[in-house]
């Protein structure tokens, strides 16, 4: 039992930046990882298994995200991409890959939200294929098309400049 | 070299990138990128995003974790719910009272309410409104069969416990009964002046309550003096002024407050 606390205590930072990424508000999504947590407590005493605590933890908190945009697209929203998150992830651009990380989150923001979460999932947390497939409750063949499918748009949407036309409007 | 037996596809470049793919299968795709420059640089970028998107997104697991993700707090918390259900149902109550959505519209006059004596008292109120609006059979046993009653309610609160003698503030007893609350059984004891004007005392045993000063506390129909003493939660209820109340109310901790 401790063990698995010390588990899901060592996921909590790597909860909290996938919430953000997708949220992309940094309080929205602490309180969607608190909702996550709490989750994972009730459900603790039937765990056993610690190799797997990870994708539980971010199989919980995709089901809690998957419901709250629910809700959401059933109330207007006005929100655009917001400068506040990028002001509060206070990052840098990434001289070594040559790519704008302005114009790489606006691309992200851009894909559809299945494409972003396999990209999040994969290319940053690290899942396996098979663990991002349980985590989304798909077949691991969707898993790969829906990453192949993001990333190659992504790439477009950075190498093209396709991001320009949505920035202008923002502005 | 070996031939995969299918051709390659766009997911076996991802899985090169994200090294996920079969070790068989690596150098044929390996292989197949080397000579397909337009490939190659295809599976460059999608490199590059990758360490693009993890450089730029790691900040975003960074910095100190706000208090609410703290685990040892949060499993804290449940700890002392399961401990003591009452709590986590007085937090909802509490949640009710203060949002006004209905109910009896408690409001406390101490500065912070306890969540313990929010919700004696909103038993103690809703428990008198119930009784004392009964003008034929207001309580189970009468005034003659106090010592019965006595009994019976310190029986089953498992805590010695008989009505107070009120004739003295000018409140003569009726009878009582037992009362039905979420922490299980309470002791309810009535009283009427010359004009009929009703007062209950209420007596709930709360286990691992902390103890709490006598609070002044106010419904959308009757207010009440609520106290916890012991782990036993006491309430006087009824339309009485607040100094006749409070009057009351120490009268009746003297009574039962030494047992």
């Amino acid at each position: 039992m401790p063990g698995v606390l010390t588990h899901i205590e060592a996921c909590i930072p790597a909860l909290r930046r996938y919430a953000a990424a997708l949220l992309r508000n940094r309080e929205d999504a602490d309180d969607l990882v608190h909702d996550c947590l709490v989750r994972a407590l009730d459900k603790l005493d039937t765990r056993r298994d610690e190799a797997d605590v990870r994708p539980w933890l971010f199989a919980i908190m995709h089901n809690l995200f998957i419901s709250q945009l629910r809700r959401a697209r059933s109330r207007p929203s006005s929100e655009s991409l917001d400068e506040t998150h990028e002001a509060a992830m206070s990052v840098h651009a990434d001289q070594e890959s040559g790519l704008n990380w302005r114009d790489l989150l606006r691309g992200l923001n851009q894909l559809p939200v299945e494409q972003r979460t396999v990209i999040l999932l994969v290319s940053v947390e690290d899942l396996s294929y098979a663990e991002a497939a349980r985590v989304l409750d798909i077949p691991v063949g969707t898993v790969m098309s829906r990453l192949a499918r993001g990333r190659e748009r992504l790439r477009q949407i950075t190498e093209d400049g396709e991001v320009r036309p949505a920035l202008r409007r923002v502005k | 070299m070996n031939d995969p037996g299918r051709p390659i596809s766009e997911e076996d470049l991802h899985a090169l990138v994200d090294d996920q793919l079969d070790r068989e299968l690596r150098p044929h795709v390996a292989h197949y990128v080397q000579e397909n420059p337009d490939v190659a640089r295809r599976v460059a970028a999608y490199r590059n995003q990758r360490e693009a998107l993890r450089s730029v997104l790691a900040p975003l697991a960074a910095g100190p974790l706000p208090p609410r993700l703290d685990l040892q707090k949060l499993i804290q918390q449940r700890l002392v719910q399961r401990r003591t259900p009452w709590r986590a149902a007085a937090a909802v109550l509490l949640a009710f009272v203060l949002g006004g959505a209905g109910g009896w519209f408690l409001h406390i006059g101490a500065p912070t309410p306890t969540l313990s004596i929010t919700l004696l008292s909103e038993q103690a109120v809703a428990n008198h409104m119930v009784y004392t609006a009964d003008k034929r059979r207001p309580t189970e046993l009468g005034a003659d069969q106090r010592d019965d009653l006595a009994r019976w309610v310190s029986n089953r609160l498992n805590h010695k416990v008989a009505p107070p003698d009120l004739a003295a503030d000018g409140y003569s007893y009726i009878g009582g009964r037992l009362a039905a609350t979420p922490d299980g059984p309470a002791g309810l004891f009535m009283y009427d002046d010359k004009q009929g004007v009703r007062l209950t005392v209420f007596v709930l045993p709360l286990s691992g309550a902390e103890n709490s000063p006598m609070q002044h506390v106010e419904s959308a129909k009757v207010d009440g003096v609520a106290w916890i003493d012991k782990g036993i939660g006491y309430t006087v209820v009824g339309k009485l002024s607040q100094e006749e109340l409070k009057r009351v109310a120490e009268q009746v901790r003297q009574q039962l407050g030494v047992t």
